[in-house]
């Protein structure tokens, strides 16, 4: 058995823009998300980065078939799930789970907490009443809150026990795959430590799966094994955590990190913030997406679309001045800040 | 913190009754109760009823309430209390039949339209259809192919119902539609029948029942204008609406005749709209601890 659990290929949601009431006419096409490609191994952590509009949620819903792809192909353990339908598709879907950003609107006011965990039980025939009271009990112990919980509504929780019952949720039917759509952005910093190492408790007892999606570049250097980073619906940059923090490549992840708050003014990085906005996907640039606003651009890039290519896509990627950042000891710092938080939390935390 | 300060709670904390809950707003116990009253009466009209409502005394017309008719006589000198009574009985049936099938219809159409987008269109351009008849319309047409009364005075108001219905709880289930929660359960697989039933809708009840009390209201001075043609409730037939129309023509002389029916159609509604506002809020569970 392949160790790939998830293989994405040329993934792309495409909105046509009609205009006109009795015959449509089709007068742009939104390019949310347009060609990305990326795998995510068993038990591993692959974050999906960028700024705010990129794609990231498209590509987490498309990947979970919450929306339909235009083209491309999603490959769980070798099956194509963008051709499932009827009993195949509900299959996949015990297998391929969601946690959502706003534990306000993620779980339903008008359940109870335990009518919410048990719900996907239900639907998949798993256990009896018994077994599945148990497994509710079971969960809310695993994502630390307590048995009686289950009795209780969602408005009376906070928003980090919310965001712990919205993972019990997911993990209620033993998926292999959970997808993390900016699960903790909504967060206080020191439930944000709690409800990240949670996941990474989880994942290391579970052998789960995770699909990363964040804007926050603490967090995923805390949680994730690889990183990609997307702008305007492309993959620009991928490689592993270590590597993309040490030597990013491409003029973008540069930005990114150097857009990183650093404690110390005289360790900051001497690349410069990114001027202008997000080019609109409705239009996107001739050529490298990214050229607008890149410091580096040539004629060559307004041109010719850089392939993503080992890695990087960029012309000129391997050529650019080194970035003369250093992010370790600012993220260090933090991450050990949050530990601790969490550390002082895991004890008067109950049972 | 020491374990002391974590309450040892193994069982559900205690929660109030969607009854309880009504019980505990002051407007709520009160409408509750008159409601209440307002269906025994109708439903013992014929053992509460002093006199026949149809039996005609000419020696006391429009006599002004007293000792032997409580509530006066109208105009044929028929009495007006044991009209009342049987006339409530006509009226909240006419007015509940019409709301719960119109309503029913309303919202299933509405659900269907933000559920699935695709004839979202459709159903929407043919509830605009509808409503651009007027309800009195449809009386009239129902009223030419059935015949006068009470049945189609039922089916025209709950036409006339369907659309605004479709309207308020499509409105309504697009927002909630919108909602990460909606998503989740789709997420886990379920059925539509399944998404819609258990996490659409219950989402979608304040506005069905801040809609449906109000309607109630309309529903009854609807049915009302339809007697008053001559289309619904057919004479001797007491009909609340109806017998406030009748006794227009003596409104200087025996005001009573008009206003006592007013009255009473004035209470239901004012009821029901309490009733519906304090059932809404008792069942939400946010609003409930």
């Amino acid at each position: 058995m392949s160790d790939t659990l998830l293989e994405v290929e040329n993934l792309a949601k495409h909105y046509p823009i009609r205009q006109g009431v009795i015959r449509a006419k089709q007068i742009g096409l939104v390019r949310a998300v347009d060609g990305v490609s990326f795998t995510v191994k068993r038990g591993e952590t692959l974050a999906l980065v960028g700024e705010s509009g990129c794609g990231k949620s498209t590509t987490a819903r498309l990947v979970l078939r919450l929306i339909e792809p235009s083209t491309g192909r999603v490959g769980f353990e070798g099956t194509d799930i963008t051709q499932l339908s009827g009993a195949a598709l509900k299959a996949f879907r015990r297998r391929a789970q969601i946690v959502f950003q706003d534990p306000y609107a993620s779980l339903n006011p008008r359940l109870t907490v335990g009518q919410t965990i048990v719900e996907p039980m239900e639907v998949h025939e798993i256990g009896d009443a018994a077994s599945r009271k148990a497994r509710v009990e079971e969960l809310l112990q695993l994502v630390g809150l307590a048995p009686y919980h289950a009795q209780r509504y969602a408005h009376e929780f906070s928003g980090g026990q919310r965001q712990r019952i919205g993972i019990a949720r997911a993990l209620s039917v033993g998926p292999d795959l959970v997808v993390c759509d900016e699960p903790v952005s909504a967060l206080d910093v020191s439930i944000q430590a709690q409800v990240v190492n949670l996941l990474r408790d989880l994942q290391q007892r579970l052998g789960l799966s995770y699909l990363f999606i964040a804007h926050d570049l603490a967090v995923v250097k805390h949680v994730a094994d690889r990183i990609a980073v997307m702008y305007l619906g492309r993959i620009v940059e991928i490689a592993e955590k270590r590597a993309l923090f040490e030597n990013p490549r491409h003029p973008y992840t540069r930005a990114l990190l150097a857009a990183i708050p650093h404690p110390d003014p005289s360790r900051r990085g001497r690349v410069q913030p990114l001027g202008g906005d997000l080019p609109s996907p409705l239009n996107p640039p001739s050529g490298c997406r990214f050229h607008t606003r890149c410091p580096y651009a040539q004629q060559i890039c307004k041109e010719k679309d850089p392939p993503l290519a080992d890695g990087v896509a960029c012309h000129f990627a391997g050529q650019l001045p080194p970035a003369g950042l250093d992010f370790s000891g600012g993220l260090t710092e933090k991450a050990a800040q949050r530990m601790a938080l969490y550390a002082a939390a895991a004890e008067t935390r109950p049972g | 913190m020491s374990a002391a300060a974590i309450p040892a709670m193994d069982k559900a904390p205690r929660r109030p009754t969607v009854l309880r809950m009504l019980m505990r707003d002051t407007g709520g116990a009160i409408s509750l109760f008159v409601v209440i009253l307002i269906l025994l009466l109708a439903l013992f009209a014929p053992w509460l009823s002093p006199r026949d409502p149809y039996e005609t005394d000419l020696l006391a017309i429009m006599q002004p309430p007293d000792g032997q008719y409580w509530l006066g006589t109208d105009g044929q000198g028929r009495d007006i209390l044991a009209r009342m009574l049987y006339g409530l009985q006509v009226t909240l049936f006419m007015g509940l039949a019409s709301l719960v099938v119109g309503g029913t219809i309303g919202a299933l159409v509405g659900f269907l339209a933000a559920f699935y987008r695709r004839v979202d269109g459709l159903l929407m351009r043919l509830m605009d259809i509808m409503l651009s008849f007027p309800a009195i319309l449809f009386g009239l047409a129902l009223a030419a192919i059935f015949g006068p009364g009470l049945t189609s005075v039922i089916i025209a108001l709950s036409i006339a119902t369907v659309p605004l219905m479709a309207r308020i709880v499509r409105s309504s289930a697009l927002v909630v539609m919108g909602l990460d929660y909606i998503e989740a359960a789709r997420a886990t697989g379920m059925s539509d029948t399944r998404l819609i039933l258990r996490h659409l809708a219950p989402n979608c009840l304040s506005a069905i029942f801040v809609f449906s009390t109000l309607r109630l209201g309309q529903v009854i001075l609807l049915g009302s204008a339809l007697s008053f043609l001559g289309l619904g409730a057919q004479p001797p037939v007491a009909e609340l609406g109806a017998m406030a129309a009748q006794g227009r023509s003596f409104l200087f002389i025996a005001p009573h005749i008009s206003v006592i029916p007013s009255v009473g159609i004035f209470v239901i509604v004012l009821a029901f709209n309490l009733l519906g506002d304090a059932l809404r809020d008792a069942l939400d569970p946010r609003l409930r601890i």
